[in-house]
């Protein structure tokens, strides 16, 4: 279709369908044919009456209010450009990982969102004692996410980490709102407050598996924009009174 | 550069220099315009922020290559469109999740009166009705202002395309909307949807 249509056939006398009356309102119809058609139309008090219902849709539908971005999406953006502003293109995707999250959300958008973060683990700062290994390989498990339930046992998350490279998680990490073995926001208050972090709802929480062993990384905003906050916990030990329950805990920004 | 007095296009050629904040600069310019446009189109919040958030990383990736043949906005809106749509595709077969009345949908206006305000929400939930197909040009060019040739560029469709969608999206939005009245149009528009009309008669009950 170029851009107007002949319509062989057109009756050039009413009744018109409301189909061919939208097409002559929205300028589908070739030039020959809308001039044959218009003043017979404009003298139709019922065709015209359709064209001001038209009219009056498009009225209603102009008169749609902006939309305002909701300040966690905006912050999670933020956070997803920081990363990427920090990072390299690393063509790591978890496929087994997308799968998992077939509940709620589609899978591909997600590796694609691994890939954009993937390098900016380099500016994480884990706990020594957690491993040497920092090959920051990820790996993924195809089981669900842990629970409090269980914390940390048979139920593994299905994001890996391995040494100080967490950046091939964080693209997914802001994707998730999954407390996972701590449960609830008050848990992770209270974990963040034994590190002297200061409380706020993260913009992506979810477990994560550190060289094999079970953590819950959470996302917060820094305080201004673009920046936001890693912090990695042990659910384990991490409470109010054990900063050493957090594993890692750095800042990125633009 | 003063990021806040620069010019898109200027933007885009600070950020391919390498300026950090260049490129965050836009997308606090354009991104509630575009935000509404993902949300509309897609009518899962959810959804709308994964796909924003792909589109702009997306374009932080190819900006370097931008050139000035087009606007940044257009560019930028073809790449959430191109996002959006590929996100329908996907989920054809799956049912859609219809905006709430209220929360991340259409925004309440505090100075609106309520009659106004509930006009809004209805073309609001009018639109979620329509084929996707349909629905996407009518945000671009009916909500959001653009033109035929634009929307034509965004959606990668020919203008007759784009004009013809619109002309049967409309069709049903007005009868939805209860603007055409017990018309011979009952076969061209959808008698399961949104019916405003009598709606609105309910509610002056």
């Amino acid at each position: 279709m170029s851009g107007s249509e002949r319509r062989h056939g057109t009756p050039i006398d009413p009744p018109w369908s409301v189909d061919l009356l939208a097409d002559l309102h929205a300028g589908v119809l070739d030039a020959e044919t809308e001039a044959l058609l218009r003043p017979r139309v404009e003298a139709d008090p019922e065709a015209r009456a359709v064209l001001e219902a038209l009219d009056a849709t498009l009225a209603d539908l102009s008169s749609l209010p902006p939309i305002p971005m909701p300040r966690d999406v905006a912050a999670r953006i933020d956070a997803a450009l920081a990363a990427e502003a920090h990072g390299r293109p690393a063509p790591v995707v978890s496929l087994n990982s997308a799968r998992q999250r077939k509940y709620k959300r589609a899978g591909w958008g997600a590796g694609v969102l691994v890939a954009a973060a993937a390098a900016v683990g380099v500016v994480a700062v884990a706990i020594p004692s957690m491993s040497n290994n920092t090959d920051g390989a990820m790996s993924s498990f195809p089981q669900p996410s842990a629970s409090r339930e269980v914390p940390g046992a048979e139920a593994k998350p299905d994001l890996a980490v391995r040494g100080e490279n967490f950046g091939p998680v964080i693209g997914d990490v802001l994707k998730a709102q999954n407390y996972g073995p701590l449960d609830n926001q008050d848990t992770l208050d209270g974990c963040l407050k034994g590190g002297n972090i200061p409380a706020s709802k993260p913009l992506g929480v979810s477990p994560i598996q550190l060289d094999d062993r079970p953590a819950v990384m959470a996302i917060l905003t820094a305080g201004r924009p673009g920046a936001f906050r890693i912090v990695v916990l042990d659910p384990n030990t991490c409470g109010p009174d054990n900063p050493s329950g957090v594993l890692a805990d750095s800042v990125m920004s633009p | 550069m003063t990021a806040a007095a620069s010019s898109d296009a200027d933007l885009i050629s600070a950020h391919a220099a390498g300026d950090p904040h260049a490129f965050p600069e836009i997308v606090r310019r354009h991104r509630d315009r575009l935000w509404a446009v993902a949300l509309r189109t897609l009518r899962d919040p959810e959804e709308a922020a994964d796909a924003l958030q792909e589109a702009f990383i997306s374009a932080f990736r190819a900006a370097g290559s931008f050139r000035a043949e087009s606007q940044v906005t257009t560019w930028l809106h073809r790449i959430v469109v191109n996002a959006c749509l590929d996100r329908m595709r996907r989920r054809q077969t799956k049912p859609t999740v219809p905006l709430p009345e209220a929360g991340p949908g259409e925004p309440v206006a505090p100075r609106d009166h309520m009659a106004e305000r509930e006009t809004k929400l209805v073309v609001a939930a009018a639109l979620a009705e329509l084929p996707e197909e349909q629905r996407a040009p009518i945000v671009l060019v009916d909500v959001e202002g653009y033109s035929v040739a634009e929307t034509a560029q965004m959606l990668g469709i020919a203008e007759g395309t784009v004009k013809s969608r619109c002309a049967r999206g409309r069709a049903k939005l007005a009868k939805s909307l209860g603007h055409l009245r017990n018309r011979s149009a009952d076969a061209n528009v959808p008698v399961d949807g949104v019916n405003v009309q009598q709606q609105r008669q309910r509610e002056a009950r």
